[in-house]
């Protein structure tokens, strides 16, 4: 028996990882919205993120990116600079985690139920992405988008997003997505003033 | 159809048998449809395919299905013949079972670009130059699992002769039984035609050359003081250590590093004059076993122990070790040869046995195997009219090769390969060939090989080969 789980486990993503990030006590308002991208049937898997926010933002609790059913799952994690990645296998084949971009680095390969971890210390121009590959199974891709502040949020399968306790103040809005992109938008953000922001991505 | 053979112009038969080994290639798969099914990359399991790497190998001996498996590693869901629940209901309920979703067909082509030199008997030369084999081969096959317990393969291959007539060879067909009891990979069984686990390692899912391992799997023993050379296009079929046979096998693995193989099968076609429309040349089954031990790298059947893999999913330190018997018998059907003295004889070989060890060392980016085969043959001659015997000889031949191949990138790998093959006629020199070979994926799904085979002993007998194959 199959069971189908990607789906729901996109959406939970995308609200798990912006909550904690939060600031504390901060009276922040939400920017949300739906990003569509050309040519896709699905404008999953878009970070859209603050592009500098004042301030500086500590690392987060460390962060989970599993290998499982051979595949990076979350396949998109952003995370705020300085932020631990557990890279976990769970599938009963040895994985490989290594990333060609940026500075490179190569975790090697382990079996079932054990982590690594690698920390993920410094971006100077956000958003750092990395591609996570696997080198025993060429197809496996993931990414991690390293990022200034904690504003941010991955789309789910309809391609909506929220980004909730977001300061007010006025703010560039990127967005970033493997196969598409788009120009960053301006936003503004009030005390009880949500804000919508909507993107269309091209190649 | 006799074969002549005569004892004194043994340099012109051996430069037949050369013409033989030019021509026979190796038959290995790479399987498209398990990409599909897991929707992985062939670099899963496979070096340069059809090579298998440590866990395409596991994959491969565990019934096609990967070290550890759950259902969610499967990306195309089967359909279900029936819930699992009728189990409990059987008999009074067909055993329940699945299919794939899609018909797990993939497809091979082979593309070649001939070029050849050839010592004819009479000492002119033949040469062939740019001959465009396009396609030289297509393989159609389907392969996959039934359920928990069940596996299959089927292919065809479709050779395309120079009249533009088509060879259509049913190459396997074959359903395993994976585990049926006992202790997981401890007994799997297959029965139909297959390629035997006897040669597993050497053969079939290994060579990456074009040109297959003639000394080991293509020697005939017939003649009358024993075998000269190669087998040609000789009827019946020739007797050697078979690449394919039709039979039940039973194989298994024990402790993660030993394999068991023991295998019951027809043997010798019949003779081209037998008319009972038999497959079996006579009623004596044919038998082999074969026992392998590694040392180090992955187990065979995918377990690590826990230990961390290697990263390059092609490298698996290790030294994997085995012996092998294949115990034939091919009395009462007639290999027809004339003699010298003009005689139409029949042979029979009413036993014969060929035993070999195996040995297989990977080290970083290096594998180094081969095989040492000694064979033994109870030939028996009939006078073709009266049927009187005219006596028995009972030679031994050896042969043996040795291959390296090495990775220089992941995509370009090669190889190179001394094979020789001592046969039982004394009056008859040792044949040696050598085979350079690069192959290079310009695409994970499509190789270009370049190969060079020479006959070490007679330089007017080479072949340069350009290939292209693609799987899909
Ligand atoms: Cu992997």
């Amino acid at each position: 028996m199959i069971r189908h789980s990607t789906f729901l486990g996109a959406a939970v993503v995308a609200a798990a990882l912006v909550a904690p990030n939060a600031p504390l006590g901060a009276a922040g308002s939400a920017i949300s919205g739906t990003v569509k991208v050309t040519g896709l049937a699905s404008g999953a898997d878009a970070v859209v993120y603050i592009q500098q926010a004042a301030g500086t933002f500590p690392a987060a609790k460390p962060v989970e990116m599993d290998q499982r059913k051979m595949q990076f799952i979350p396949h998109v994690l952003p995370v705020v600079a300085g932020t631990t990645v557990k890279f976990l296998n769970s599938d009963p084949t040895p994985h490989n985690v290594f990333s060609p971009d940026n500075e490179k680095y190569n975790l090697g390969t382990w079996p079932q139920g054990q982590t690594k971890d690698h920390v993920f210390a410094t971006c100077l121009k956000p958003p750092c992405v990395y591609t996570q590959l696997c080198r025993v199974h060429p197809e496996m891709e993931g990414f991690v988008v390293v990022l200034q502040n904690p504003f941010f949020a991955v789309t789910n399968k309809e391609g909506h997003y929220e980004i909730v306790n977001v300061p007010p103040g006025a703010y560039t809005l990127g967005v970033w997505h493997a196969k598409a992109k788009a120009q960053p938008k301006p936003v503004t953000v009030g005390a009880d003033k949500p804000a919508t922001v909507d993107f269309t991505l091209g190649r | 159809m006799f074969q002549r053979l005569s004892a004194y112009h043994f340099v012109a038969r051996a430069v037949l048998a050369l013409l033989v080994l030019a021509a026979t290639e190796s038959t290995a798969l790479a399987v498209p449809a398990f990409a599909r099914k897991y929707q992985t990359s062939c670099q899963t399991c496979h070096i340069v395919f059809p090579k298998l790497n440590a866990f395409g190998e596991a994959f491969r001996l565990r019934g096609y299905r990967m070290p550890g498996e759950t259902a969610e590693m499967v990306k195309e869901p089967p359909v279900s013949l029936g819930a699992p629940a009728y189990k409990q209901l059987w008999p009074d309920s067909v055993w329940p079972g699945e299919i794939s979703s899609a018909v797990p067909l993939a497809v091979n082509v082979k593309l070649g670009d001939v070029n050849a030199s050839t010592l004819n008997e009479d000492g002119t030369v033949t040469s062939v130059k740019n001959d465009l084999q396009f396609p030289r081969e297509v393989n159609i096959f389907g392969a996959g699992t039934l359920g928990d317990h069940v596996s299959y393969l089927a292919e065809m291959t479709f050779s395309e002769n120079p009249n533009g007539s088509v060879t259509v060879e049913l190459e396997h067909a074959r359903v395993d039984f994976d585990s049926p009891f006992g202790p997981e990979d401890l007994f799997h069984f297959r029965l139909g035609k297959f390629a035997p686990n006897v040669a597993d390692g050497f053969q079939e899912m290994w060579i990456s050359t074009d040109a297959a391992i003639d000394s080991v799997f293509a020697y005939n023993p017939i003649g009358i003081n024993g075998g000269t050379g190669l087998a040609g296009d000789v009827s019946p079929s020739p007797i050697a250590l078979p690449d394919r046979v039709r039979g039940i096998e039973g194989y298994g693995m024990i402790n993660h590093r030993a394999l068991w193989v023991a295998g019951v099968v027809n043997g010798v076609g019949p003779s081209p004059t037998d008319t009972t429309g038999r497959f079996d040349g006579n009623n004596a089954k044919d038998v082999y076993a074969r026992f392998d031990y590694k040392i180090g790298g992955m187990g065979l059947d995918g377990d690590m122990g826990g230990r961390p893999a290697p990263e390059k999913n092609w490298r698996d330190d290790s030294l994997r070790l085995g012996v092998f018997a294949y115990r034939g018998d091919a009395s009462n059907i007639n290999f027809p040869v004339t003699t010298e003295e003009g005689l139409n004889t029949n042979i029979q070989d009413a036993h014969f046995l060929r035993t070999g060890l195996y040995a297989s060392l990977f080290f970083k980016d290096l594998n180094v195997f081969g095989v040492y085969l000694h064979g033994s043959d109870s030939l028996q001659t009939f006078d073709a009219e009266t049927a009187a015997r005219l006596g028995t000889v009972e030679p031994d031949f050896h042969a043996w090769f040795t291959q390296a191949d090495y990775l220089f990138y992941p995509w370009l790998q090669g190889s190179f390969r001394y094979e020789t093959v001592t046969p039982a006629d004394p009056s008859v020199p040792s044949l040696r060939t050598g085979v350079f070979n690069a192959s290079a994926l310009i695409r994970a799904n499509v190789k270009v090989m370049v190969e060079y085979q020479r006959d070490l002993r007679q330089g007017d007998n080479h072949s340069l080969n350009a290939l292209l194959r693609f799987a899909f």
